[in-house]
């Protein structure tokens, strides 16, 4: 009799702690880490306007960084950058825009000027992807420390350097990092978190975020 | 059929129990304490940069062993600093005597004019235990932007000289040095101080 009534009073609570397993090992919701803050930047873009991280707030940005006599090796992130852009239709990120920054660290050569020509070599759409630079001790500490992005000048003016992206949501966090992105499927990859995240910021208020939250607890990490 | 009686008895009374339990034990327990602002799981450190207080060379790395509130503003700051700095002392009146394992320290982000003395004598105006930090132009550019902080020059009125637009959050740095969490400008004493509790543990 009392046995019954400890199995009966075991059995939700096992129910409970499955249901726990069951979510860490099915992952029903997934997220993306919060890596670490984004870096607060100052910089000036195409338009010789002054751009800072807190423009950025409430929107989703993907970074690169590069520099305008970049070559061929440069030619494989922008093909990415471009697949990715015609894949937004795919994604609904709430009210939250999607934008793209790349940052130019040959502050020597490129000027406004030299960005703006850059872009549209590149076809850009400057409402959506925009160019900048910056002041070069500034931007040491924002790529190098803060995106932790490596780059180095080289004796003939070329830069050495890792083609890397970087997705940082509306609350300045990072979210994901891309090294050595280089083909179509980095493309794929990346509008697939871009999707994640856009279901995670459409659910970010009452109840339902309660779950994401139990998702990051999980690490239910794509 | 007074054993049925006695079954439903006692089966009630385990259930009415349970639901006592649940309610005022288990489920405060059971229920995720809610941030105020954008949490960071991984594990990024404080930047252990040098900077000055009024007692000498600081580094923020020096306080491990206590929640670290960190602020970025300055003492010529016309609203959102002083707005801040007093809900951040409401904070610690809060959280009474478990401030004392709670340090808060904003970061100038004018090196230009806040000396480390005038600091501190701004920032333990708000509360006694506040303290007020400066460095090299090189060194707050630093720790600003590795803490998600611009600030830049805007020009006021020639009485006043100039004035900074810069980030207004609120970090915490947990008691290990690691960057927790993000708080907007908006968050009450009351959401800051129940987070900061919950990282005191």
């Amino acid at each position: 009799m009392s046995k019954k009534v400890i199995v009966r009073s075991v059995i939700p609570v096992a129910l409970i702690i499955a249901a726990a397993l069951a979510f860490a090992v099915f992952q029903p919701i997934q997220v993306l880490p919060r890596i670490r803050l984004s870096p607060g930047y100052l910089l000036v873009n195409q338009d010789d306007q002054t751009i800072t991280s807190e423009d950025a707030r409430g929107d989703i940005v993907l970074y690169t960084f590069t520099y305008s006599r970049c070559g061929a090796e440069c030619a494989d992130m922008y093909e990415t950058l471009r697949e990715v852009q015609s894949r937004l239709g795919e994604v609904d990120a709430g009210d939250n825009d999607i934008k793209f920054i790349t940052i130019s660290f040959d502050t020597q050569r490129d000027t406004p000027e030299v960005l703006q020509d850059y872009a549209a070599s590149l076809g850009a759409d400057t409402s959506r992807w925009q160019f900048a630079t910056g002041d070069p001790g500034h931007l040491e500490n924002v790529i190098k420390a803060g995106f932790e992005v490596y780059y180095q000048e080289a004796d003939d003016g070329d830069f050495a350097f890792a083609p890397t992206f970087v997705l940082v949501d509306g609350w300045g966090v990072i979210r994901g990092e891309y090294r050595y992105a280089t083909n179509a499927s980095d493309a794929d990859k990346i509008v697939h978190h871009l999707d994640i995240l856009g279901e995670e910021i459409r659910n970010s208020h009452g109840a339902a975020s309660l779950a994401y939250e139990a998702a990051h607890f999980f690490l239910c990490y794509p | 059929m007074t054993d049925t009686w006695r079954r439903v008895a006692y089966v009630v009374a385990v259930a009415l129990l349970g639901a006592v339990l649940a309610w005022f034990v288990v489920l405060p327990r059971l229920r995720p304490h809610i941030f105020g602002g954008a949490v960071i799981q991984s594990n990024q450190r404080i930047p252990r940069t040098e900077l000055r207080s009024a007692d000498g060379p600081v580094r923020l790395t020096d306080f491990e062993g206590k929640v670290v509130v960190l602020y970025f503003g300055y003492t010529y700051c016309p609203d959102v600093c002083p707005a801040t700095l007093s809900k951040l002392a409401d904070s610690m009146e809060i959280l009474g005597s478990k401030a004392d394992g709670v340090q808060v320290v904003m970061v100038s982000v004018d090196p230009e004019r806040d000396t480390p003395e005038l600091l501190e004598e701004y920032v333990t105006h708000f509360y006694p235990d506040f303290i007020g930090l400066t460095g090299d132009d090189s060194a707050i550019n630093q720790i600003a932007t590795l803490c998600g902080v611009v600030y830049q020059k805007a020009e006021g009125s020639a009485a006043s000289g100039y004035t900074i637009d810069h980030t207004s959050t609120v970090l915490l740095v947990d008691k290990e040095g690691y960057l927790k969490l993000v708080l907007p400008f908006e968050g009450s004493a009351e959401q800051i101080a129940s987070d900061i509790a919950y990282f005191l543990g």
